[in-house]
């Protein structure tokens, strides 16, 4: 259970409070009762949730007209909450530097630009357009080369040296907020697995723990414990992901292959265990709906040990090529100050110094105590050395979860949803995923606000190709580790 | 680099013999459902109906149950709430192989003969080699990794003569993941108009089949309400061994998937596993 101080503010004075109150800005969002159904007394707020020192403090808002002074030239982390409002309720967010479409596009705009045809659209971005003799424009996307997610970069290049980098998502967006809200609440939480569907286990954690929240529920032993071993074979897998990606772009072809073998024996140790190669169906509301018998233990337990023998030898070949070392030494540099005034979550702000992570921060399943692995540099190998760490923390995370199984139920029945607004967090491989919930009545949900740890670290994608080159490009993207299905939801 | 290449060689050979070897899905996993439509009564065909978050299970006119493979999901909700229930009617298979050339194959109702099992190869120009440009259409990003991973040395698809083309102009297969969402609508048109002929399009993953989950203004709701689909591959996401089936298939170099019909229709392996579920 979360708990959080609320304060009332003046949307008028909505930008001046959150700079006093200070700390990381973790949500903005809007809520329109005015969208259907609407209540008996709709309301038309903006609400911002902000972590200090002293926890969580919710700014509230109630709006009178569509305009409000904008927050962004004060807090920057406010910077695509605002853009995300203006596109979705109409609210204008006045004096935002750059409040151009980010969630919809414009028709002309969603249209694809094939390498070689010449009908780039610019995005107007004021101060940060640049024009000059021998300057030209990259459109990489939506249909990108490889197999990747959706996603346009537009960079802005005189050859060599990136000048400027946008970034522009939003293609995949699918309405899951919407969706988790019309659906029957039990079957809600597989809306929220299918978010991301590689943070499956998180996004699903984050909202259960949100209903719960509303239910008064509380998990049993058990069940905290298998979540969070599904939790961490979920972070080994991704933090695979990142690594078997960076040996792809440094033309590391046996180390590519051998962590793509190590991901794929996590896929299959999840097949087995759960029935999903993406653990899905496991994390419900109350607890878990699956059991592990003394069989599924036994090779969790058996296939970890081997599986992270077989990870320190390769990682130990890694460490020692020259090759992938420089091409990730000083690459992509994030500094602290960016990290931290961009909100940044995850290996992104750890990379960079920032000590942030949610299974510390807003405690759930009976996490025991952990280091939290940080570093210093804020470059793509920063991020990298990060999870590196994080595997050998999660490892250590599973074995102990393994041994504290014990015997009883693994989930309890769901109360009625007595609260009127909860939050529900998880730490993903990302980082910091949050669901903010409020109920209709006592068996349905009205409002949902999901944040993905991607929304958050998307928004410095341009921040870090300070001085960098386009080879660099998918080395900076891979150590950011993004999910676009996760930012556009 | 000398290291890599010892611990490249000391590594013992682990690549799937699939199609020509058996790759056994684990003994619990969860593909699709399956179901036998006469043993359901109406009052079942509800309950099991509202079960359904994607609408696999629906009912149809006269009351009875029908299951349309191409939209589930393999939560398992369905099972789950016959749990201790003597009659056999609704199991889930564990399947690997479940791709199809035509969707009328997924679905199974009282009513309904299923489709006969299609065995002409599209067109048999592409039966050695295929090159194949990946679309993401709103996918949940987990397909994006099934498909990566046939690249891994457990699938290493290039040897069944299967390659990624970074461009559309050298491709002979467009394989699209995702719901289609209302901007990608173009980009996926675009991409299609960019082929030459003959060209393939595999719709990857349940979303992409069906929408499954996905409906509102955001999503139009499976692929083939844009471009005319050759070969679907439902799965939640698809198993890398599901998207090798499907792209064999659409070389016309192996069979259709069962029908997800529980007793008859789907594979004795299938059944066998789904009777003990």
């Amino acid at each position: 259970m979360i708990a959080w101080r609320t304060d009332t503010v003046t949307a008028s004075a909505l930008a001046v409070d959150l700079e006093r109150l200070g700390g990381r800005l973790m949500m903005l969002f809007a809520i329109n009762d005015a969208v259907p159904p609407a209540p008996p007394a709709p309301r038309r707020e903006l609400s911002a949730l902000v972590r200090t020192a002293d926890g969580l403090t919710r700014l509230r808002a109630p709006m009178q007209g569509r305009v409000y002074p904008a927050v962004t030239p004060r807090v920057a982390a406010a910077h695509w909450f605002e853009r995300e409002i203006h596109d979705l309720f109409g609210i204008v967010p006045e004096g935002h530097p750059r409040l151009e479409p980010l969630v919809r596009h414009a028709p002309e705009e969603a249209e694809v630009n094939l390498p070689g045809e010449q009908d780039v659209r610019l995005e107007h971005r004021g101060a940060e357009r640049l024009a000059g003799p021998g300057v030209f424009v990259i459109p990489y996307g939506p249909v990108r080369s490889g197999v990747f997610e959706t996603a346009q970069f537009l960079i802005q290049t005189g050859g060599e040296d990136v000048a400027y980098c946008a970034q522009r998502l939003f293609f995949k967006r699918r309405g899951a907020e919407r969706r988790i809200c019309e659906v029957p609440l039990e079957q809600a939480v597989l809306v929220a697995e299918r978010v991301s569907g590689t943070s499956s286990v998180a996004h699903a954690l984050a909202f259960s723990h949100a209903v719960e929240s509303l239910a008064g529920t509380e998990v049993p032993p058990r069940g905290a414990a298998i979540r969070r071993i599904l939790a961490e074979l979920e972070r080994l897998y991704n933090h695979l992901e990142a690594t078997v990606r960076e040996c792809e772009d440094a033309s590391l072809s046996v180390g590519q292959a051998q962590f793509a073998a190590l991901k794929e024996r996590l896929h299959r140790l999840a097949g087995a265990v759960v029935g999903n190669r993406y653990l899905r169906g496991a994390v419900v509301p109350g607890g878990t709906r699956i059991d592990f018998d003394a069989g599924a233990v036994d090779l969790i337990g058996s296939t970890v040990a081997d599986w992270a023998r077989d990870f320190d030898r390769v990682l130990e070949i890694l460490l020692r090529t020259d090759s992938f070392l420089d091409r990730l030494v000083s690459t992509g540099p994030l500094s602290e100050r960016d990290a931290r005034e961009f909100a940044c979550v995850g290996p992104v702000a750890r990379g960079s110094g920032v000590d942030v992570d949610t299974r510390r921060d807003l405690p759930y399943d009976g996490y025991p105590a952990f280091e939290i692995a940080r570093h210093s540099d804020g470059d793509a190998m920063a991020r990298m050395e990060v999870r590196f760490r994080e595997v050998g923390t999660s490892l250590e995370l599973i074995r102990e979860a393994l041994v504290s199984l014990q015997p009883g139920p693994t989930r309890t029945d769901l109360g009625p949803l007595a609260q009127d607004s909860a939050l529900g967090a998880a730490e993903s491989a990302r980082g910091e995923t949050l669901y903010w919930l409020e109920p209709a009545d006592a068996h349905t949900l009205r409002f949902c606000k999901l944040r993905a740890a991607s929304f958050v670290n998307f928004g410095v994608f341009n921040r870090v190709f300070d001085s960098q080159v386009l080879t660099d490009f998918s080395f900076i993207e891979h150590s950011l580790g993004l999910s676009p299905a996760g930012c556009d939801a | 680099m000398i290291r890599w290449f010892l611990r490249g060689v000391s590594r013992p050979r682990v690549t799937t013999r699939y199609p020509r070897g058996e790759e056994p899905p684990p003994s619990g996993f969860r593909a699709r459902a399956l179901l036998e439509p006469e043993a359901v009564d109406r009052e079942e065909a509800a309950r099991l109906a509202a079960t359904c978050l994607p609408g696999a299970l629906a009912r149809d006119e006269p009351g009875t149950l029908r299951l349309d493979a191409s939209r589930c999901i393999g939560c398992g909700l369905c099972v789950d709430v016959r749990d201790g229930d003597p009659t056999d009617a609704i199991a889930l298979d564990r399947g690997y192989e479940l791709a199809v050339r035509s969707r009328d194959r997924l679905i199974v109702g009282a009513d309904r003969r299923e489709a006969d099992i299609t065995t002409s190869p599209l067109g048999g120009a592409f039966r050695r080699s295929l090159h194949i440009r990946h679309v993401d259409a709103g996918s949940d990003g987990a397909v994006e990794q099934e498909i990566a991973a046939l690249l891994n040395p457990y699938y290493d698809m290039h040897r069944l003569g299967l390659f990624f083309t970074a461009s559309p102009r050298h491709a002979d297969v467009l394989l699209v993941t995702g719901p289609v969402t209302t901007p990608m609508v173009q980009p996926l048109r675009r991409t299609y108009e960019a082929m030459p002929e003959p060209r393939v399009v595999v719709a990857a993953g349940t979303d992409a089949c069906s929408g499954s989950i996905w409906s509102g203004p955001e999503v139009v709701g499976g692929v083939d309400r844009v471009l005319p689909v050759d070969v679907y591959i439902p799965g939640d996401p698809p198993s890398p061994i599901a998207l090798l089936h499907g792209l064999l298939l659409a070389a016309g170099r192996v069979q259709e998937a069962s029908s997800p019909r529980l007793h008859g229709g789907a594979s004795a392996d299938a059944a066998r596993a789904g009777g003990a579920a």
